[in-house]
């Protein structure tokens, strides 16, 4: 009966969430940015897919649900998986107004194999785009410049 | 100048893989298609499907948010999280909606693992791209391209020509505001005058 009793709880045991830990409290300053292409360089190198020539494409792909993050000036990113209130932040309109923004954010942080992810509780300050990089790069990609 | 060398160096990551990608332990049987990219690696693998901020926080919904939260795998021979940057398509969706469809169940998945240190200083881990799932025991993989239907129906006000992200009502919105760059209407209306061809 007692053995019974252990492998049933094994079993739920495992059939929950394995971490589900305590993450540590941040204030960290950063720019948010379009993950994807930041990571992937399909766009082109890290430089090209921040500030002001990536913005559209950000906007694009936070709209498409690809996870937005946060870059900090000391080149981490920090997944967001919850913006104040908000558990849906692939909505595709929750993270829209901040795309390319740099800010000094509040939350949780948790790590787990090697990505760093951030719950954010509150906005400290918000610096808006101070990366204008569009006269070096133009539109990146060229197809997002208007009436193209 | 720098333009120009950005042009070039787009046009040749646009273009259909030139080279052999790089082999990893989980490309074997891997029917992934190649994008070029960064640190790009074909994986193929059994796997568990959940929500993120679920397995981190243990704040899980039945139906992981319904696609409109940032979904991950756990990867069945190591118990490894990788984060799902990306479906499919390639048209600036992610794969939210797919995955959510296999809340909870052990799947298939196949695609391409991505990301370099070398190249993108400060990533930790690569970020995962899948293009096919099917659910353990099924024989038909399933393409994650389910965006632009679960947008459609979202908004079917935004119906007409040309792709879905030009229609968006919400980027509509913020581009309206801000402008193309973000820093205000004026900036866009300066650039375009001076780069007019």
């Amino acid at each position: 009966m007692f053995k019974s009793l252990l492998l049933a709880g094994a079993a739920i045991a495992a059939a929950l969430p394995a971490a589900a830990a305590s993450g540590d409290r941040v204030q960290i300053t950063g720019e948010v940015i379009d993950s994807w292409c930041y990571y992937s360089g399909v766009m082109g190198g890290p430089d090209a897919v921040t500030g002001t020539a990536h913005h559209t494409c950000a906007l694009w792909c936070a709209a498409g649900g690809i996870p937005v993050g946060i870059l900090t000036e000391e080149g981490k990113i920090y997944m967001v998986l919850k913006w104040k209130d908000h558990d849906k932040v692939g909505d595709g309109k929750t993270i829209l107004s901040v795309q390319s923004h740099q800010l000094v954010a509040d939350g949780v942080h948790y790590e787990r194999d090697g990505i760093d992810y951030i719950l954010v509780e509150d906005i400290v300050a918000d610096n808006g785009i101070p990366l204008t990089n569009h006269e070096d790069y133009g539109f990146v990609p060229p197809f997002a410049e208007p009436k193209q | 100048m720098k333009k120009l060398a950005m042009l070039l160096m787009m046009s040749v990551i646009a273009t259909p893989a030139l080279s052999e990608d790089s082999e990893g332990p989980y490309s074997a049987n891997s029917q992934a298609k190649s994008w070029s990219l960064f640190g790009e690696e074909k994986a193929r693998f059994e796997a568990r499907v959940t929500d993120a901020l679920c397995e981190l926080t243990g704040d899980c919904p039945d139906d992981c948010g319904g696609g409109e939260r940032p979904m991950v795998v756990i990867r069945k021979d190591d118990n490894k999280m990788l984060i799902v940057n990306k479906g499919g398509a390639p048209n600036f969706t992610g794969a939210n909606y797919r995955l959510s469809e296999y809340c909870g169940q052990d799947v298939e998945v196949d695609g391409l693992l991505v990301g370099d240190p070398d190249l993108t200083p400060g990533i930790g881990a690569k970020v995962y791209q899948v293009q096919l799932i099917r659910a353990i025991g099924s024989d038909e993989w399933v393409k994650t391209n389910l965006y632009t239907k679960q947008w459609a129906k979202k908004y079917p006000e935004a119906k007409g020509k040309g792709p879905w992200f030009k229609r968006d009502p919400n980027v509509k919105a913020e581009i309206a505001k801000t402008g193309y760059f973000g820093i205000g209407l004026e900036a866009d209306k300066k650039w375009l005058e001076e780069n007019a061809e």
